[in-house]
């Protein structure tokens, strides 16, 4: 039986008779394939990713499991339609915090349509993507004091600036995300640093970045992960997947140094997140 | 042609520079940059903001105490501004002639970034600098060929592309380039394969141009002092005795016209570019080194 995924926090949502993807109760996350050359796009690289040889086990982690395509019941009532199978990457998670982040300085790419172009161009400029080389695309933040899930209107998380995302990311590691005081970036440490931390997982990714040149990631998100259920681990389980590869193109022996860029961009601010965790997020946004 | 300049009762010789390979040169009346017999450029302050920007940019660098030394090597000296009369009385930003202490420099110029444009710039600018990274290498590998002039060590005189056909090149022409940049063999004949006979003196070794892009490349990821929009790296180094002294190459980062804060935020734009054009001069340096074992 398919459902609307619980915790999507970007992307088409199967809502109100609309089109969107799916979740089973084995862990597995049914993207429809669209009419356009996206979905078939997407699936091309599931395919040429999960035969690739060249990518090095540590980086295959990085990407959600791909089990191929099948035919599924649309969300929007319009029958079967094909849908790419793929690793929900949130289920095995009782109360995750999510939060996609699109990376790159542009979202644009060569040889794209004009009007894909104005339309991306007006994006990037109107959001962090030109400035810092990333933007925060959704989120959904458990406030532990309020024991319930803090979620902004994506019209508030598109309007963010540099302060805007820099708040979104110490709030999305704070007991209190919902309240309008400064963050008290109390889980700082557990999910963005540390050896298993997020922090450590974008270096492995950063260092794979620099030197591959198979795919170039145009459009894609970063989608963060972690747990706030306390189980008898007290893990936080925090994972870093790679998300969105409708726009991805070949990369013919250059390095994706938008991705790359942004990717770099990015790291800075978790570090300074970080770093300043040990002060307490004080300092205002 | 040159011009005598009295300056504190001390007589400064100009001329036009011999190697330059990019940017505005001496024409139609308006001035162009100049060196003297002392090892210094005179770089004439460009109209609207851009000339106030550079000095703004190289004065704050010289006094930034925040520079690490291994870095600040990777800049021109900067000896303020000075008047210099015959051009106008125009203003000039006074560097360090990055080429004096060379006799035979081969010189290309790389402007580096996915994008030269930046937030801060006018519209007309912006539509502008759209067009031109379209046109060239900069959208798809992060940088551009600005120019560059090398050596030919078989006609003994030095060879420039074609202006026109170094803006219409692409990824390809981008690596026949940096093959030609440090080849010895006659460079005009289109037919025969740079021999890139220089590749492991000029890009390689301990002091060699990759390694000095890889210590650039590690400020880079964490400096947020300056967004070095629109700026280029100047690849230089010595064919004046190549086989017995070594090639002395050196990378420096000029043209600051378009610099701005960083603002807390890394220059990512620059970077990624960086990132890209080390792995184009690595990829040249293994394949030189593979077919030199050969």
């Amino acid at each position: 039986m398919l459902k609307v995924p619980e915790h999507q926090v970007a992307g088409h949502i199967a809502k109100d008779g609309k089109l969107g993807p799916l979740v089973d109760d084995r862990g597995r996350f049914y993207k429809p394939l669209q009419g356009d050359a996206r979905g078939e796009n997407e699936a091309k690289f599931y395919e040429s990713f999960s035969s690739n040889k060249n990518v090095p086990d540590h980086i295959r982690g990085y990407f959600p499991v791909y089990h191929g395509v099948q035919l599924a019941e649309a969300s929007d009532g319009s029958g079967k339609l094909p849908h790419m199978v793929l690793e929900d990457v949130v289920s095995g998670y009782v109360k995750p915090s999510v939060m996609d982040v699109k990376i790159g300085s542009r979202t644009w790419y060569p040889d794209v349509s004009e009007e894909y172009f104005n339309k991306c161009i007006k994006k990037d400029s109107a959001t962090t993507t030109v400035y810092l080389g990333f933007r925060v695309s959704g989120l959904k933040i458990f406030d532990c004091q309020e024991s319930r899930f803090w979620r902004p209107d994506k019209r508030v998380v598109l309007a963010y600036k540099v302060d805007g995302a820099r708040m979104a990311l110490r709030k999305f590691v704070s007991s209190n995300p919902s309240a309008d005081s400064v963050p008290d970036c109390a889980y700082a440490s557990e999910v963005y640093g540390g050896s298993n931390g997020i922090l450590e997982k974008l270096l492995e990714l950063k260092a794979w970045f620099e030197t591959q040149t198979l795919y170039h990631f145009n459009s894609c998100s970063i989608l963060m992960v972690y747990e706030n259920e306390s189980g008898g681990d007290d893990e936080r389980r925090a994972q870093v997947k790679l998300v969105d590869f409708a726009h991805v193109l070949d990369g013919n022996g250059v390095i994706d140094h938008n991705f790359f860029g942004g990717l770099c961009s990015f790291i800075k601010f978790i570090q300074d997140i970080l770093e300043s965790s040990d002060n307490r997020c004080e300092n205002g946004h | 042609m040159g011009l005598v300049v009295s300056s504190y009762s001390v007589k400064m010789h100009l001329k036009a520079p011999e190697h330059q390979v990019a940017g505005h040169i001496a024409k139609d009346g308006k001035p162009g940059p100049l060196v003297d017999d002392k090892g210094r450029f005179f770089k004439p302050l460009q109209g609207d903001s851009r000339g106030e920007i550079e000095v703004k940019f190289y004065e704050s660098f010289s006094s930034n105490t925040e520079i690490p030394d291994h870095i600040r090597r990777y800049f021109p000296v900067y000896h303020g501004t000075q008047a210099v009369e015959g051009s106008d009385g125009a203003a000039m930003i006074v560097l360090e002639n990055l080429l004096s202490q060379y006799s035979k420099p081969s010189v290309m110029d790389v402007k580096m970034g996915s994008r030269t444009w930046y937030p801060e710039a006018s519209e007309e600018y912006i539509q502008k600098c759209l067009r031109k990274d379209a046109r060239s290498t900069t959208v798809s590998s992060g940088f551009r060929i600005s120019g560059f002039e090398v050596y030919d060590h078989k006609e003994l005189s030095f060879w420039k592309p074609d202006r026109k056909l170094l803006n219409g090149i692409k990824v390809d022409g981008v690596r026949l380039a940096l093959r030609k940049f440090v080849s010895s063999n006659t460079l005009s004949d289109t037919s025969s394969k740079p021999d890139s006979a220089f590749a492991s003196s000029v890009y390689g070794g301990s002091n060699g141009v990759l390694t000095q892009l890889l210590e650039l490349k590690t400020w880079f990821e964490n400096q947020t002092f300056y967004h070095f929009n629109s700026c280029s790296i100047l690849i230089i180094y010595e064919n004046e005795s190549i086989h017995d002294d070594g090639a002395r190459a050196q990378v420096k980062l000029v043209d600051f016209a378009h610099v701005h804060d960083g603002n807390g935020v890394i220059d990512h734009n620059f970077l990624g570019g960086l990132c890209s054009f080390i792995n184009f001069v690595r990829d040249i340096l293994q394949s030189s080194d593979e077919s030199t074992d050969n």
